[in-house]
């Protein structure tokens, strides 16, 4: 009701018939061309070289916004740089310190839980389907794990993709992903695979749309495009990090293409 | 058209406070400072995208499709957000917002609300309403954070806090927040943190503007910086985002684009910290994000602007406020001297077509028309057009949108002048009586130092030049 009132007052304002408005499918489709044919072949045939450089490219774009590139050979050396920022990072709320990590195959390849068993850091897998909260309602076990999330100091992601001309980390929301990992802890860890590299938006845009993988899953709920540590200048235009989300941001790039294996949808 | 909260803003104060922000020394100082950076840094980033400066032409004609076939849009946008499970609400003004707004506060008995910085919701008035319906509401962006610790309105849509010093700043939070007296940056933003964190993480409720919409997805965007978006949307149980009707895109292609300039255009960067594409509520089996997402769509007088074929450009305005980077009455007067949260060149003309061209007179008066907002702007808006035509109607009455002509006297004296000086032997007799007049009045220099009234304005700051014995027709029939 409310929407046809509104709508009707637009179209009188446009000046036009509801039966001479475009058609909503040709309107709002993207369409699929030569050019964007050609970005899904160059991001799909990328060699190991030109992934390189676009991780040099991806160091150089997040030098300026604070963002740490860590690259790693594998999954341990990756497992090392976590356990090396826990020591040396002192919790932000607390004294204690622990850390959230998504279930993701390339956070489970770390192995935290056994890496930071002697620093005596609990390592809180964020995951409804975990065995532990059998019995307990959903409702319940999201009580426990947003308790978790916010008790946490560090928090550990994957991501989708990575842009690098931008420095970004593009994070879809599924089940044992969420979002309050990446935001609500003090510090924020993306491991992500060198493959996960594209240069720019275009070639999210494109992947998004035309890929078959991506496109079948489309954006989810909640896509988060993450450019380095939050931040704010809004006293006196002096420049701060952690506003309101991370005050640090790392990226871990695992290099060794093997590693790439394990990435969902391969 | 009813269009309540904007009936109580006040302009006529646009004399006064502009004499204010002409003594504040801060302000200017902060003015000065932030046109020099973003006004410069979005010019030299639009130099080097690297489809070229003509990006914003292109992006004007994506925003010109878009708004010319709003309709189908907005049915497209809403039949995807709630296929994704979200849900929708076409709110006629800001009355019909703010009460679908309270409506969904009561039921989830929210007596926390969260706010993302969102110039709309300022628009239609939320915060008081909310706070009359005893919901305390919590704007989180720090600068909004601080100006609502002061009971002030925001003066600049990135940079709500510039007409404040850090001294000002932690004066404030010494005394509301009860901390340490402290100025420097990095504490008071510590400070701000920690308190807010308490309140992100226990409010009922989050509400946000947004910054585009993309009808193919049937997602919303929101941008930040600071990450108070993210928050607001992420940890209470329901998000309500509020959009102005005019910000969606068909395409998810055409999203692309817009993002990257908005970026640019906003505060010279190549992507902001936080972009998030929400489409619709958590899922069963995710941990976390809200359990319900509203999406309110608002018209609020913008059919009336879109029926206009003068000012339908307005509504491309994704209100970036790269033109108050740039313009040089902005960067005298600031924010406050507009009475309203959009204030610049975009302000001028949207306030006045928002709440009536005459309330609005002052506004669009005071702008220079020099077009540094034109180019400013990643849509390539013809703002100074605008301005013009706002100003015709102003000395020329108008039915449709209600304007009684400004000033019957001014109008006859044009007429006037306009039959003057199309008759040049009057014309010469008042050139000849002017400079034998001009020997009466006060000079320095060889230069008029005062003109009698009603004219007196012209020199209030300056001197004049008189004007010439001989006129150059005169010598040129002398044959110079
Ligand atoms: S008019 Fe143009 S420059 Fe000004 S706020 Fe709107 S989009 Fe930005």
């Amino acid at each position: 009701m409310e929407q046809q009132a509104f709508i009707g007052r637009i179209r009188s304002a446009l000046g036009r018939a509801s039966t001479t408005a475009p058609n909503a499918a040709d309107l709002c489709t993207s369409r699929f061309s030569a050019e964007q044919r050609e970005i899904l072949e160059r991001i799909h045939n990328r060699s190991q070289a030109q992934r390189r450089r676009l991780l040099e490219r991806l160091k150089e774009m997040a030098a300026p916004i604070h963002l740490n590139i860590i690259p790693v050979q594998d999954a341990s050396q990756a497992a090392a740089a976590v356990a090396d920022l826990v020591r040396h990072k002192k919790p932000e709320w607390g004294e204690q310190k622990c850390i959230a990590t998504w279930k993701h195959p390339l956070v489970e390849d770390l192995q935290l839980a056994n890496v930071l068993s002697d620093q005596q850091v609990p390592v809180y897998v964020i995951d409804p389907n975990d065995r532990q909260f059998k019995g307990l309602s959903a409702a319940q076990a999201r009580q426990q794990l947003r308790t978790r999330v916010i008790a946490s100091y560090i928090g550990v992601t994957a991501a989708d993709y990575c842009m690098a001309d931008t420095a970004t980390l593009v994070l879809r929301t599924r089940p044992g992903q969420a979002r309050s990992v990446s935001l609500v802890p003090s510090i924020h860890i993306g491991v992500i695979h060198i493959e996960q590299i594209i240069a720019d938006l275009k070639e999210l845009y494109a992947l998004l749309l035309w890929d078959p993988e991506d496109r079948k899953e489309g954006l989810t709920n909640c896509m988060t495009f993450i450019s380095g540590p939050s931040k704010t200048a809004d006293v006196e235009a002096t420049m701060v990090h952690g506003a309101h989300g991370p005050r640090e941001v790392y990226i871990l790039v695992i290099t060794n293409s093997a590693a790439g294996q394990i990435l969902p949808g391969r | 058209m009813k269009v309540e909260p904007m009936d109580e803003i006040i302009f006529a104060d646009y004399l006064a406070e502009t004499r204010k922000a002409l003594k504040n020394q801060v302000l200017q100082h902060a003015l000065a400072d932030l046109q020099n950076r973003f006004g410069r840094g979005t010019a030299l980033a639009y130099q080097n995208l690297p489809e070229g400066p003509d990006l914003r032409l292109k992006a004007h004609e994506i925003r010109m499709e878009a708004i010319g076939n709003l309709d189908v849009l907005l049915a497209t946008l809403a039949g995807n957000v709630r296929k994704n499970g979200g849900q929708v609400f076409f709110a006629e003004d800001a009355a019909a917002a703010v009460d679908y707004c309270l409506g969904v506060a009561a039921r989830h008995n929210a007596r926390l609300a969260v706010k993302g910085k969102s110039m709309i919701s300022e628009e239609i008035g939320l915060n008081r309403a909310l706070a009359n319906a005893g919901i305390e509401a919590v704007e989180t962006d720090l600068g909004e954070y601080i100006v609502q610790l002061a009971g002030e309105g925001p003066s600049h849509i990135i940079a709500p806090a510039i007409h404040k010093n850090r001294d000002d700043i932690g004066r404030l939070f010494a005394d509301r927040l009860k901390i340490p007296y402290t100025n420097d940056p990095p504490s008071l933003t510590r400070a701000a943190r920690k308190s807010l964190r308490e309140k992100f993480l226990t409010a009922d409720i989050g509400f946000s503007g947004c910054n585009l919409a993309c009808a193919e997805t049937g997602h919303i965007t929101t941008v930040s910086n600071e990450g108070n978006i993210r928050m607001a949307i992420t940890m209470p149980r329901v998000h309500v985002a509020i959009m102005g009707m005019e910000r969606v895109a068909a395409r998810l292609q055409d999203h692309d684009m817009l993002l990257r300039l908005l970026c640019l255009a906003a505060a010279a960067q190549n992507m902001s910290t936080y972009v998030s594409y929400i489409g619709g509520p958590r899922w069963k089996q995710q941990v976390d994000g809200p359990q319900e997402f509203h999406l309110v769509i608002l018209d609020n007088g913008r059919s009336r602007i879109l029926a206009d074929e003068q000012f339908r450009e307005m509504l491309y305005c994704i209100r970036c406020a790269a033109c108050l980077n740039v313009c040089p009455v902005y960067g005298k007067i600031g924010g406050h001297s507009y009475g309203h949260p959009y204030s610049g060149p975009m302000g001028a003309v949207i306030m006045p077509l928002l709440a009536g061209i005459n309330a609005g007179r002052d506004l669009c008066q005071g702008e220079t028309l020099c077009g540094a907002c034109r180019d400013a702007c990643p849509v390539n808006i013809d703002l100074p057009r605008m301005l013009l035509a706002l100003r015709a109607k102003l000395a020329d009455g108008d039915d449709r949108w209600n304007v009684v002509r400004a000033d019957r006297g001014e109008k006859a004296a044009f007429h006037l002048w306009s039959w003057i000086i199309r008759n040049r032997r009057v014309y010469e007799f008042f050139l000849r009586l002017a400079s034998w007049g001009q020997r009466f009045f006060p000079h320095h220099n060889g230069m008029i130092r005062r003109l009698p009234p009603p004219i007196n304005g012209w020199t209030r700051h300056r001197d004049i030049h008189p004007p010439a014995a001989q006129s150059f027709m005169q010598r040129w029939k002398k044959g110079l």
